[in-house]
């Protein structure tokens, strides 16, 4: 092995003294087993460059969804409720509970229905739940998910619909499949970084890297 | 009279635990909701039993101050929904039907499938039958869209019993011997189900987009594309239309 290729393949240096010092006393067939599997090892390693700094220059920019994040997870996965009924942007899943009635926004949070007279049931709040797509409820406790956490609120009393607990990051494939973690129409978006939290989406000039059909 | 005193403590306050017993007991019945047939998270006793796509959890929520989760299953087919009924969890997958056991609620045991054609599919059930929506679909899978009507007596071995064939198939819900189906825009589907394995086709609701619903006591509540529409089931192969509650 050359200087010159030594430079080139570093991390091979050492497989490459290993082959020089034993071929004088191993038989062809063994020789060219070894060689193959060293290739092997290194086939999908990029020389003289950090993954991390890859762009993808081959294909041009086009318009499309850029990922806004949360600056702090906590604030963003807050827990709200408003008196003031909010229109319904996605329909999601419904629940029926005594004299009220919910419906999942999903990605944004619960619409609530007074029910208690059927023929004037009407919508009288919204609880803000970022990243929920689920519920459930016992006994005046609701469990629903904020993205990947599990999240119990009480609402015995209405007007005061507060956290009451929070297991987090229970179900780690609804923060990364939750509606909010893709674009709200289909076409190129940029791939959301994993270890970030997706609030939303803004329109920018976006690498074709993620599409959602 | 110090004695007497005691014993007067001690009866009433055996008078009080009793009280509470029932009290709590009469009231655990009536305090989880109902969800509908599209949900993913349901709540059996002390348990909150949810499914994301390839996992089916088990939450103890004993106390609701301190959840724990319990038990995680890796799964490999995708879950859509989850449906409980006694003491088994009803799953509906892509690939099929899956029954659990929760006879040990912290720890649901696959007891029973049925496999069919890839699509999505909510499922409902009672004693006897379990019934599924195959919607076909080049999301879903290339299933025949329909009304999937399965024996779960033996519950080890689902027995597939009729396939009614419905267009757009997606929530349904049971009520006594009424079956209701979503079709989107074709309607809602009322069935009788007198005979568990051969429904009847009793009418068919129109004026919206059927999703899912939700029979709640005398009221059936549904979602359809354009808010939430109500119906009293008073009688309940004969829904009369309430209130529609704009989105």
């Amino acid at each position: 092995m050359s200087s010159h290729l030594n430079f080139l393949f570093p991390c091979s240096m050492f497989a490459a003294k290993l082959l020089l010092s034993i071929n004088a006393f191993m038989p062809l067939k063994k020789l060219l087993l070894l060689f193959s599997v060293t290739l092997f090892l290194f086939s999908c390693y990029k020389f003289g460059k950090k993954p991390e700094n890859e762009t993808w220059t081959s294909t041009p920019k086009v318009w499309g969804y850029k990922p806004v994040y949360a600056s702090s997870e906590t604030s963003a996965k807050a827990i709200v409720y408003s008196a003031v009924p909010q229109a319904v942007v996605n329909a999601g899943n419904i629940y029926a509970f005594h004299n009220y009635i919910f419906q999942i926004d999903p990605g944004s949070g619960i619409h609530v229905i007074d029910n208690s007279t059927p023929s004037a049931a009407s919508r009288i709040g919204f609880i803000t739940v970022k990243g929920c797509t689920q519920m459930s409820i016992k006994n005046d406790k609701l469990y629903t998910n904020s993205y990947d956490d599990l999240v119990v609120l009480d609402f015995s009393n209405l007007a005061n619909v507060h956290e009451h607990s929070r297991l987090k990051g229970v179900f780690p494939e609804l923060r990364y499949y939750s509606p909010i973690a893709q674009p709200p129409v289909s076409g190129w978006y940029e791939c959301p970084a994993y270890d970030k939290l997706v609030t939303g989406w803004t329109r920018d000039s976006v690498y074709q890297n993620c599409f959602k059909n | 009279m110090r004695v007497l005193n005691y014993l007067y403590v001690i009866a009433f306050t055996a008078f009080i635990s009793c009280e509470k017993s029932t009290d709590s007991g009469a009231a655990a019945a009536n305090t989880v909701g109902a969800g509908g047939s599209l949900s993913r998270f349901t709540i059996a006793g002390n348990y909150l039993y949810a499914v994301s796509s390839h996992y089916l959890y088990a939450v103890d929520i004993s106390n609701p101050a301190l959840p724990k989760k319990v038990s995680e299953s890796p799964l490999n087919f995708d879950m859509e929904t989850i449906y409980p009924y006694k003491n088994r969890l009803y799953v509906g997958s892509r690939t099929g039907l899956y029954v659990y056991s929760i006879d040990t609620p912290d720890k649901p045991v696959l007891i029973g499938e049925a496999k069919h054609g890839r699509s999505c599919d909510p499922v409902v059930a009672n004693d006897t039958a379990s019934y599924s929506t195959l919607k076909g679909s080049s999301v879903c899978g290339p299933a025949t869209s329909g009304l999937y009507v399965y024996d779960v007596k033996n519950v080890n071995n689902p027995l597939l019993k009729k396939t009614i064939l419905i267009d757009e198939p997606i929530g349904l819900g049971i009520a006594d011997s009424a079956l209701y189906v979503c079709a989107a825009a074709g309607g809602l589907k009322v069935f009788s189900i007198k005979d568990a394995y051969d429904p009847a086709i009793r009418q068919t609701l129109t004026g919206a987009n059927f999703v899912d619903l939700i029979p709640y006591g005398d009221v059936l509540i549904c979602w359809v594309a354009e808010g939430i529409r109500l119906y009293d089931i008073s009688n309940r192969l004969q829904p009369v239309f309430v209130k529609q509650v704009a989105n």
